[in-house]
């Protein structure tokens, strides 16, 4: 057996259907997924004798369609493969987190559709254990897991009210849905919508349990601190009209919106000799349609560009989902202006792996030199956790704008942390490293200790 | 009907359903604070896509994500804290 042409990383929606137009060119391709089954985040599957939530209209067969494509496809699939980046030598390192060790393999191009990683803002007692990310109950309660008790989602965006309708549907509804935007009072905003026929069915069933009074849905309304008392957690509310009201919940589901899940990801063809593209939600969050439309467009992008082609541009097709992602943002934006990182409590934590708080930022910022973004991390350890700043770079730097408002705001990019390896990996890993037992390659051990 | 299938988090059986993540398997008990982490901070489920980090657990002395690993029958995890068993 010989080393794959195309290898694609992400087993979601972009990643499956890159992998099956790929393989129609003839070239072999191998998909990676770090999870044990195929779907992403919003196809994960259920667990043996769970049942399965309920889909939105526009998604209802979706998945089905694609596992049929994909096992006819002559794909091989590799689960529990969580990719680990690109080494200078242009070899591609996937962990195998059954066996732990890594592999080191030469395809000759890589997709990467690892999808989309949500924003979830700083707010005082945020790192609470029974305090997750939406998305992070939507995906357990997927795997069949309801959350059990009172449970509050708070935040902004439609992903929260498709949560509350799968748990209502699921037999447990959220006590509230808390929304920093108004969007009933943006109906020039909710017109535009009406541009986009195909999604009415799947806004008529996120509707449906706020419509029927089985979920309340509080507008204008910002969730701003949560404290733990016994099991329980309280979390403090404010109104629109500035009244301040606590409520007692058993687990709390924040989220502020999506973005690409692009940390430290290799530009496009940065390593010599390897065609490297991004597709799906990793390039631009446009959720799943678009997802596997842009994921079919690389699988043909990359069987071209091995054919000789040179690259194309990024003219695809979908802008229309593009404009109706602005639409959504637009009826979802925040109705106070965007929320203040530096009024909340200096205790509050920013970066959650080492537990650095708004005050240790300040401190870090308060000397009579300027403090780089890269200072920042390097000295502050901010965005050098073990999450590698997926989780507070974004705030780390918004901060410091807000802090030094006349200095040109910082990128991610700035705070220096784009090298593999791309998330913790054990050393018994690489020193396992190398060895493909399916493959003639060579081991490459001298780039590992490199 | 099929016997329930049983793991170990710190000592204790926990069941699970096959096909899931020791997080959801956790969470189905009830369990959301699985311990403190080596900054002495409480470990715990948070983004369920394996980016966060807030989840590691330690199965056969290596820490892993648990809303990443799937669990087996019998498996021993423990807490990052914890002495291995």
């Amino acid at each position: 057996m010989r080393e794959a042409d195309i290898i694609v990383v992400g087993g979601g929606p972009a990643g499956v259907s890159a992998a099956i137009e790929a393989a129609k060119s003839g070239l072999s391709v191998m998909l990676c997924e770090q999870r044990p089954a195929l779907g992403g985040a919003i196809h994960r599957q259920p667990a043996e004798g769970a049942t399965p939530v309920a889909v939105l209209p526009s998604l209802r067969g979706r998945w089905q369609a694609l596992s049929a494509e994909l096992s006819a496809s002559g794909v091989d699939v590799r689960t529990r493969r969580a990719f680990v980046g690109v080494d200078s030598t242009g070899a591609v390192l996937i962990e195998d987190r059954a066996a732990g060790k890594v592999e080191v393999r030469r395809p000759r191009a890589l997709i990467l559709s690892c999808g989309a990683v949500e924003r979830v803002r700083p707010r005082r007692g945020w790192h609470l254990p029974g305090v997750a990310a939406a998305g992070g109950l939507q995906v357990m309660l997927k795997e069949g897991r309801v959350p059990g008790g009172r449970i509050l989602l708070a935040g902004s965006g439609p992903l929260l009210l498709a949560l509350a309708a799968q748990m209502t549907a699921a037999g447990n509804p959220p006590v509230a849905v808390i929304e920093e935007g108004d969007p009933a009072s943006r109906p020039l905003a909710g017109v535009r919508l009406l541009a986009h026929p195909s999604i009415l069915p799947d806004m008529a069933a996120l509707m449906m349990p706020v419509l029927f009074r089985r979920v309340v849905w509080r507008r204008g309304t910002r969730l701003t601190e949560i404290t733990q008392s016994g099991d329980m957690l309280t979390a403090c509310l404010i109104a629109p009209n500035g009244r301040e009201e606590r409520i007692e919940v058993d687990r709390i589901g924040l989220h502020d919106g999506l973005r690409p899940n692009d940390f430290g990801l290799p530009a496009n063809d940065a390593a010599a000799g390897l065609v490297i593209l991004r597709a799906g939600d990793v390039r631009e969050v446009l959720g799943a349609h678009a997802a596997e439309a842009d994921g079919a467009e690389a699988g043909r992008e990359a069987a071209a560009r091995l054919a000789g082609c040179p690259p194309r541009s990024g003219a695809n097709g979908i802008r229309r989902l593009r404009s109706l992602q602005t639409s959504l943002s637009r009826l979802f934006a925040p109705v106070h202006g965007a929320p203040i990182l530096d009024d909340c409590p200096g205790d509050t934590v920013i970066c959650r792996c080492e537990n650095r708080t708004i005050s240790h930022l300040k401190a870090q910022l308060s000397g009579p030199d300027t403090v780089s973004a890269r200072e920042l991390r390097l000295n502050g350890r901010f965005g050098m956790g073990a999450c590698q700043g997926r989780f507070c770079s974004e705030w780390t730097l918004s901060l410091m704008s807000e802090l030094r408002p006349t200095a040109s705001p910082s990128s991610i990019a700035e705070m220096g942390a784009c090298r593999w390896p791309l998330r913790p990996v054990a050393l018994s890993s690489l020193a396992k490293g190398g060895t493909n037992a399916d493959t003639l390659t060579e081991p490459h051990m001298e780039e590992i200790s490199a | 009907m099929t016997a329930v299938r049983t793991f170990f988090w710190r000592g204790s059986e926990v069941p699970f359903r096959a096909g899931e993540s020791i997080a959801a398997a956790l969470a189905g008990s009830n369990i959301h604070g699985f311990g403190k982490d080596p900054a002495g901070s409480p470990t715990r489920y948070f983004c369920g896509i394996g980016a966060c980090q807030s989840c590691l657990v330690r199965v056969d002395g290596r820490a892993t994500e648990a809303c990443l690993e799937p669990v087996y029958d019998g498996m021993v995890v423990m807490a990052l804290e914890d002495d291995d068993a």
